[in-house]
């Protein structure tokens, strides 16, 4: 076999891509220069935590960290899945971990379920609803039947100490289909849950409230619910929170999230954790496209490994996440995607500026023809 | 004379001619129609079972749904390869002269040599690569994976051949192409009736393997060397038009037959190590689905490599142009075949051969018809040396630049030496840089036939090519940093980008700097550069066009500059973000805006349900379409009367004083709005044809065509250049394709006559691991399979020698090993390969070496799973033997050796000979490895007590592809891999010794005593007395003997008697001590008596010894 064909990395930035890439498209990685010249050097806790959640995922898969954790190899196995359990690092959210499993769960030889314990909710990662309402439609827009596509959630739990527990769990699909998705239509509902966890349930509705204040100035089908837990249920750390989506007519789910800051310094008020909340889901509703700027490289990766047949999709602007990731792709796969600023073919009857649609930033459409990905098994 | 008078009245004669003899007998003969039953009373036979309705119902369902196939998105290109034709067949059945002939028949000019692909255009939407199958089970192999059409040649005059047997199964393992049988040497059958009898026996044969009805084609005989006229000429009409089913593995990898091959290893690496990795460049048609530039290939027959660079060349045998004209002109009667020599020239090792096709071919002036030859008498025509045509050259690299001759550029470049005559000018084509081939010989003036020449000239052009291709990529490199530049303010450049976009940039130039990110994603260009950075160099000149190559000279060099400078900002850029935290979520607090006011708000007023939406989708507008598409007139727009008011209602009145613009749009509309409504109308009826509703098999379907639609037209428009980047190279493009490190013996050893595949490998196909088959040994292999044998598998592209271990999926899946394959069922092969999906045939052969007897397919199969591990298992029975029995309780020993191994087998279950079951509870503390264990009954202690085990089995990793192209030409087919030990035991002539415990020896048995019968006392009395034991006496042990009479002694008998015993007794002890004695004698005899014997031994020993070393001493004498 080929065998020296590794792809070289430097920086701890984007190794999820890497790996994720690396086990879906069997090529082996080296990634260098992690964190060197930085106090802590290596590779950090929650990385590691992900390494060991892939050679759960996988059969065969050969590791090597170099002695200073500054470097490492990994050559990929057989993705299996299969069902696990998973204590994640309670550094980064659970959400950390999803966007990885997300991404291998439908190329899995067996259906995938599995336990993952940790943060269900922080300030750095999508928050494990925002997976729930945003990205596993994403998912289900490339399969041609649902097959049962379930994200539950058992607990929450926010930093520090975490608590909480997630249940994913992803039949085995044979293949992906193309997907062209041009229109995202109109915002027609907002939802949202807003939890208290060891705190005053108040708290939760004082959210509500300042966070529907934001909402009604647009429509008036806006509503929140509050997920007041208690004991087990309520992990381990105070803490309080929510998640929020959007729903066009066309199905499309914009979603947001802002918890509360644990760190001791700085307290946040609930209304402005609330409106945070609102700002931010206005701020994607302002991005559009057809898929949530949080899970465009999740979009880009099923759109990749469809069958040999055009998909498009249009996009908000993309992300530094997803131009690195389109970048990653090309690396692995050699795929390129067709990037066009979105231009309504409707748009041209609004001449002037004063009549032309207020739809936010401008678009992108994606198009690419898939690598015609086929399970192995 | 009355009677006479009477008979003088003529007797009326029926007419039987004529029309009134027709008139009557139509009248006659009415056809009156036969009514069945059901015709004739219809009300007898309705309706009156709905179980049988149902049942009906039910029955025509199943028929229809039979029908259904999972729609398939058609990926057939636009432009497809060549069909690939494979001659099959055993040798000296007529192979070449079948393509000869054909070629004859398509092209109407004779081919001299045939050595490898020829490719023909037949028609104008159909080329033919034709190869000829040598008898190698090797290329049987590779050239059943890749052909379209197989020609199965039989002799009929000696009938089928094991040949094609293998043949036939290695197609129905990697996929079945269209098979067509064609019998030759019929003219060796003179008797007619044998020859129909053959005929048919062969037919029905032939029908069994491939399908029933499959064509088979007969050539009945040869005249002029030739095979009959217009016998080639219809099967090459059968092969013109004949459909092809796509194969699985065909459609999921893309692949090229190379029809030609160049080294393009520097001369000076050859000098110094001959035996040095060479750099090849292969050509041939793309086939399959498209191939993505940086994918991993094998080459069957030598092994993986990886692409160093593909590139698109212009196709040398094109189909013709315009398709008004019925048949093929002369003209575009192509024919390519460089291998073959067509093409006018033949590459040797040491010297290219140039073909003149006889002596009158000077005479033809008419260059223009034949490219080939033009060229060729391009050279010969020619004045100037190479050297001098080459200074004389000239490359103009922008439009208004001057042109730069070639001798100033040799001085950078040193192997770019082009072939004579042909120079090369870069045509600006659409902003796309093309590199066309120019004569630069005074009479040349054809530009229409460059494409065949650039297909055929040496491959240093391409070399310069590719170096050229460079040169232009660095130019755009400074043009696509300055498009960076825009975000510094440079205003020349924002007026670049107006030109380009048509925004309005610099009006809102300060709302917009807050986000300059988001903005750079407006236009495509910009875009590209933010995601792929400097790559689409093409793609955008492409889309500017050409009125920024002026401004691009005068800033070039000082573009330079400012290009190394912000390479090396962005690398430092780089650095600093490297180890930045990995998150998704955009945290961006600072961009985000200050969504409390109200303008900012209003900016995605129109993003929710109650904001403006567009005339498509606004429901007031819908409406109003609505009532326009309900009318069946479009032109009573909104005008019409209530009859039953009476009311009149009238549309708005058309502005007729609309400008023609507006007459225009309106036109337009109209015509859209017809579409439309066709098009509903269409749906319509169609769903109204397959009865009724859509089914959501229609929808699939329907879904299939619009994606298929959809891949066509997405890059339809596109430059090439650019569109490969994204759809990789689509089957039908003609490719160069150029490989590194490939082992020097591909090149020295090139036989044009095996086929040089380059089969693309999917992502994760280039890995090797463990891979689970069902396999079955072939039923015409006489032998059965042995595991840890070595064997030759094909597998994918691949063939490969591994070793396999059979094993036998068990009703609790458990896959239990098995020594040998079965007889007659299939069992499961575990092996270390190449990765494949599930799925994929595969098949085995024992050796690829020549060998005429047998069938060389020892077994067939399909792959279930692939892994990293294996999970075989072999039964391991221990035994052991209870030492002490209670009742239910034993202990056992020699079992396990420690302790240490009881305690891991606790709880296990064991089981005596007897069939008694237990379990092994605890170890004992002596003797080591003994254990207590309970069973269900008592045990005996000549009781063996078994516990079955499973051991774990490790499949050796042996993957040894099978480099047979690598072998020198005359030992090709004789490729020698590993050897099975039965093989190597038979060389050797090494029997294996049997183990003693299996020898058969004489069973000794001991003659059987019975005890004496003895009858229970009470049955006794029970019995009749012919059945009672007549001798009461012997009943009981100890019972006084009855017929002996007591002695009584008197004191001088007992006297005597006491003496008599004493003498016996002393008699006794006397003998006893004589005859010890006797044998110690004896024994001290026998040992004198051996050393003696010994000692004579070893002196007649030296006697001979010395004996035969004079006799030898007097020889050397």
């Amino acid at each position: 076999m080929v065998g020296k064909n590794v792809l070289e990395f430097k920086g701890s930035q984007y190794m999820r891509q890497r790996l994720i890439l690396s086990v879906v498209s069997g090529k082996p990685i080296k990634i260098t220069q992690i964190r060197a010249k930085e106090d802590n050097p290596g590779l950090t806790e929650y990385e590691a935590n992900l390494l060991r959640l892939l050679d759960k995922l996988t059969n065969g898969t050969w590791l090597e960290v170099s002695e200073t954790g500054t470097a490492f190899s990994f050559s990929p196995g057989a993705l299996i899945g299969g069902t696990l359990t998973h204590e994640c690092c309670k550094l980064r959210g659970i959400g950390y971990y999803l966007e990885v499993l997300m991404a291998l769960a439908p190329f899995c030889k067996k259906p995938l379920s599995i336990i993952l314990r940790g943060v269900t909710c922080n300030q750095k990662d999508p928050s494990v609803d925002s997976f729930k309402q945003g990205a596993l439609p994403v998912l289900r827009r490339f399969m041609v039947i649902d097959p049962g596509l379930e994200l539950t959630i058992k607990k929450r739990g926010v930093e520090p100490l975490g608590g909480g527990e997630v249940h994913f769990v992803c039949p085995s699909i044979k293949q992906l289909k193309p997907i062209q998705l041009k229109d995202w239509g109109k915002v027609k509902k907002v939802r949202g849950t807003m939890f208290a966890l060891r705190v005053s349930p108040a708290l939760a509705n004082r959210m509500v409230e300042s966070a529907k204040g934001v909402f009604l100035n647009f429509i008036p089908d806006v509503f929140f619910t509050v997920d007041h837990l208690k004991g087990q249920a309520a992990g381990k750390s105070p803490g309080f929170g929510g998640s929020l989506y959007a729903e066009t007519t066309d199905g499309v789910i914009f979603t947001s999230d802002c918890v509360s800051d644990c760190s001791a310094q700085s307290h946040s008020v609930p209304e402005d954790v609330g409106r945070n909340a609102a700002h931010a889901l206005l701020d994607e509703i302002s991005c559009g496209g057809c898929v949530d700027s949080a899970f465009q490289s999740l979009a880009c990766l099923y759109m990749a490994l469809t069958s040999k047949d055009v998909s498009k999709c249009v996009t908000g602007p993309l992300t530094p996440y997803t131009i690195k990731f389109l970048q990653h792709l090309r690396e692995f796969f050699g795929l390129m995607f067709q990037l066009e600023p979105y231009r309504d073919p409707a748009s041209d009857e609004f001449d002037q500026d004063d009549n032309r649609l207020r739809l936010g930033v401008n678009k992108v459409e994606l198009t690419c023809v898939g690598i015609g990905y086929q399970k192995l098994v | 004379m009355d009677e006479l008078n009477d008979g003088s009245k003529k007797s009326h004669k029926k007419p039987h001619s004529g029309r009134k003899a027709e008139k009557k007998d139509k009248k006659k003969n009415q056809h009156i129609q036969e009514l069945t039953d059901a015709q004739r009373n219809p009300k007898a036979f309705t309706f009156n079972s709905a179980v049988r309705a149902e049942r009906n119902f039910r029955r025509g369902q199943d028929i229809q749904t039979k029908k259904h196939h999972v729609p398939k998105v058609d990926r057939t290109p636009i432009e497809p390869p060549p069909i690939l034709v494979v001659v099959v067949g055993p040798p000296k059945v007529g192979k070449s002269l079948l393509i000869h002939c054909l070629i004859k028949s398509f092209t109407k000019q004779p081919l001299t040599t045939l050595k490898g692909p020829v490719t023909v255009v037949t028609g104008k939407k159909r080329r033919i690569t034709f190869m000829e199958c040598n008898n190698d089970i090797n290329s049987m192999i590779d050239l059943a994976k890749i052909a379209d059409l197989v020609l199965l040649l039989i002799d009929a005059s000696f009938g089928f051949e094991m040949e094609i047997f293998e043949f036939l199964n290695i197609c129905q393992v990697h996929g079945m192409p269209k098979i067509m049988g064609v019998l030759t040497h019929l003219d060796m059958l003179k008797n007619t009736k044998a020859l129909k009898k053959t005929k048919k026996t062969l037919k029905h044969r032939f029908w069994t393997e491939v399908y029933a009805g499959a064509k088979l084609f007969y050539l009945s005989g040869i005249l002029h060397n030739e095979y009959l006229r217009n016998e080639v000429k219809n099967l090459g009409r059968f092969i013109s038009v004949m459909k092809f089913r796509p194969l699985i593995w065909q459609m999921t990898h893309p692949y090229l037959l190379a029809d030609r091959m160049e080294d393009l290893t520097s001369p000076e690496v050859l000098r110094q190590n001959d035996k040095a990795d060479r750099t090849v460049s292969v050509y041939g048609y793309m086939r399959g689905i498209p191939l993505i530039k940086n994918s991993s290939v094998h080459i069957p027959g030598c092994g993986d490599f990886l692409l160093k660079d593909v590139s698109f060349l212009p196709d040398p045998c094109p189909l013709p142009e315009q398709l008004k004209k019925r048949a093929l002109g002369e003209k575009e009667r192509l024919i390519y075949a460089p291998f073959s020599g067509v093409g006018g020239i033949v590459y040797d090792k040491d010297a290219v051969y140039i073909e003149l096709a006889g002596s009158h071919s000077h005479t033809k002036t008419s260059s223009g018809e034949q490219p080939v030859r033009d060229m060729v008498s391009n050279i010969l025509e020619s004045k100037n040396t190479l050297d001098s045509k080459i200074a004389q050259s000239e490359v103009q690299l922008f439009s208004n630049a001057a042109p730069i001759l070639a001798s100033e550029f040799q001085s950078e470049s040193t192997n770019s030496n082009l072939p004579e005559g042909i120079s090369l000018k870069h045509v600006d084509d659409n902003g796309r840089q093309r590199r066309k081939v120019v004569f630069n010989d005074d009479n040349d003036d054809d530009d229409g036939d460059n494409m065949e020449v650039d297909g055929d000239d040496d491959d240093e052009e391409d070399d310069e090519g590719i170096e050229k291709d460079n040169s232009d990529s660095d130019l755009s490199d400074v043009e696509v940093k300055k498009v960076d530049s825009a975000d510094d303010d440079d205003s020349s450049e924002d007026d670049l980008m107006e030109d380009k976009t048509g925004l309005n940039w610099k009006s809102n130039l300060a709302q917009k700097a807050a986000n300059a990110f988001l903005e750079r994603q407006a236009d495509s260009a910009s875009l590209w550069k933010l995601v792929y950075g400097e790559t689409k160099f093409q793609g955008i000149r492409g889309v500017r066009g050409k009125e920024e190559e002026g401004n691009k000279e005068e800033d070039l060099e000082e573009g330079l500059f400012k290009m190394v400078k912000q390479n090396e900002d962005k690398k430092l850029l780089e650095k600093d973000m490297m180890d930045l935290e990995d998150v998704t979520k955009k945290i961006n607090k600072e961009q985000s805006r200050d969504w409390s006011q109200e303008a900012v708000r209003n900016t995605i007023k129109d993003c929710f349900v109650t904001g403006k939406w567009k005339s498509t989708e606004d429901a007031r507008k819908l409406l109003h379409g609505d009532k326009i598409d309900d009318d069946d007139d479009d032109i009573c727009d909104g005008d019409f009367e209530d009859l039953e008011t009476g009311e009149k209602h009238e549309g708005k009145p058309e502005e007729s004083t609309a400008e023609p613009e507006d007459e225009d749009k309106s036109k337009e509309k109209l015509a859209e709005k017809k579409k439309k409504l066709k098009e509903k109308f269409d749906v319509e009826y169609d769903d109204g044809k397959d009865g009724g509703d859509k089914t959501w098999y229609d929808e699939l379907r329907r879904e299939a065509t619009e994606q298929a639609e959809l891949n066509r037209k997405q890059f339809e428009d596109m430059d090439d250049a650019l569109r490969v980047q994204l759809e990789g190279f689509r089957a039908g493009q003609r490719l160069i394709i150029e490989l590194d490190k490939v082992p020097c013996e591909l090149v020295t050893n090139f036989d044009a006559s095996y086929p040089l595949i380059v089969g693309s490998l999917q992502p994760g196909e280039e890995n090797v691991g463990f891979v689970k088959a069902r396999v079955k040994k072939h039923r015409w292999f006489e032998r059965i399979l042995k595991t840890n044998d070595p064997l030759i598998i094909s597998l994918g592209w691949r063939r490969f020698q591994t070793i396999a271990v059979y094993s036998k999926l068990e009703d609790n899946l458990r896959h239990r090993m098995l020594k040998y394959t079965p007889q007659h069922v299939a069992c499961m092969a575990h092996f270390w390969g190449p990765i494949t999906r599930t799925g994929t045939g595969l098949l085995a052969v024992q050796d690829v070496a020549a060998r005429q007897s047998g069938f060389r397919i020892v077994a067939t199969g399909t792959v279930l799973d692939t892994n990293q591990t294996t999970e075989i298992t072999k039964k391991l029975k221990l035994t052991g033997v209870p030492y002490k029995i209670y009742k239910k309780t034993a202990f056992i020993k020699d079992m396990f050796n420690s302790n240490l191994e009881v305690a891991r087998f606790e709880g296990a279950r064991i089981k005596t000979v007897s069939n008694i079951r237990g379990q092994i509870k605890k170890a004992e503390s002596k003797p080591e490895g003994a254990f207590r264990a309970t069973f269900e009954d008592k045990i005996q202690l000549s009781d063996i007590v078994f516990c079955r085990t499973w051991y774990k089995v490790e499949v050796p990793k042996m993957y040894n592809p099978v480099t047979s192209l690598l072998l020198p030409a005359e030992s090709k087919n004789s490729w020698r891999g590993m050897k099975t030990v039965g093989q190597l035991k038979r060389e050797q002539g090494v029997h294996s010794q049997p183990q003693s415990d299996s020898l058969y020896s004489e069973i000794q048995r001991d003659p059987v005593v019975f005890k004496p019968l003895s009858i229970p006392r009470r049955l006794q009395k029970e019995l009749p007395y012919r059945m009672k034991p007549k001798h009461r006496h012997n009943m009981r042990k100890n019972a006084p003997k009855l017929d002996r009479v007591a002695v009584v002694r008197d004191v001088e008998e007992s006297k005597v008697a006491s003496l008599m015993a004493k003498l016996k007794s002393n008699y006794k002890a006397k003998v006893r001590q004589q005859k010890r004695e006797m044998s110690a004698r004896v024994k001290q005899h026998r040992q004198t008596n051996h050393l003696e014997e010994m000692q004579r031994q070893r002196k007649r020993a030296e006697k001979i010894k010395s004996q035969h070393r004079k006799q030898a001493k007097k020889q050397n004498h």
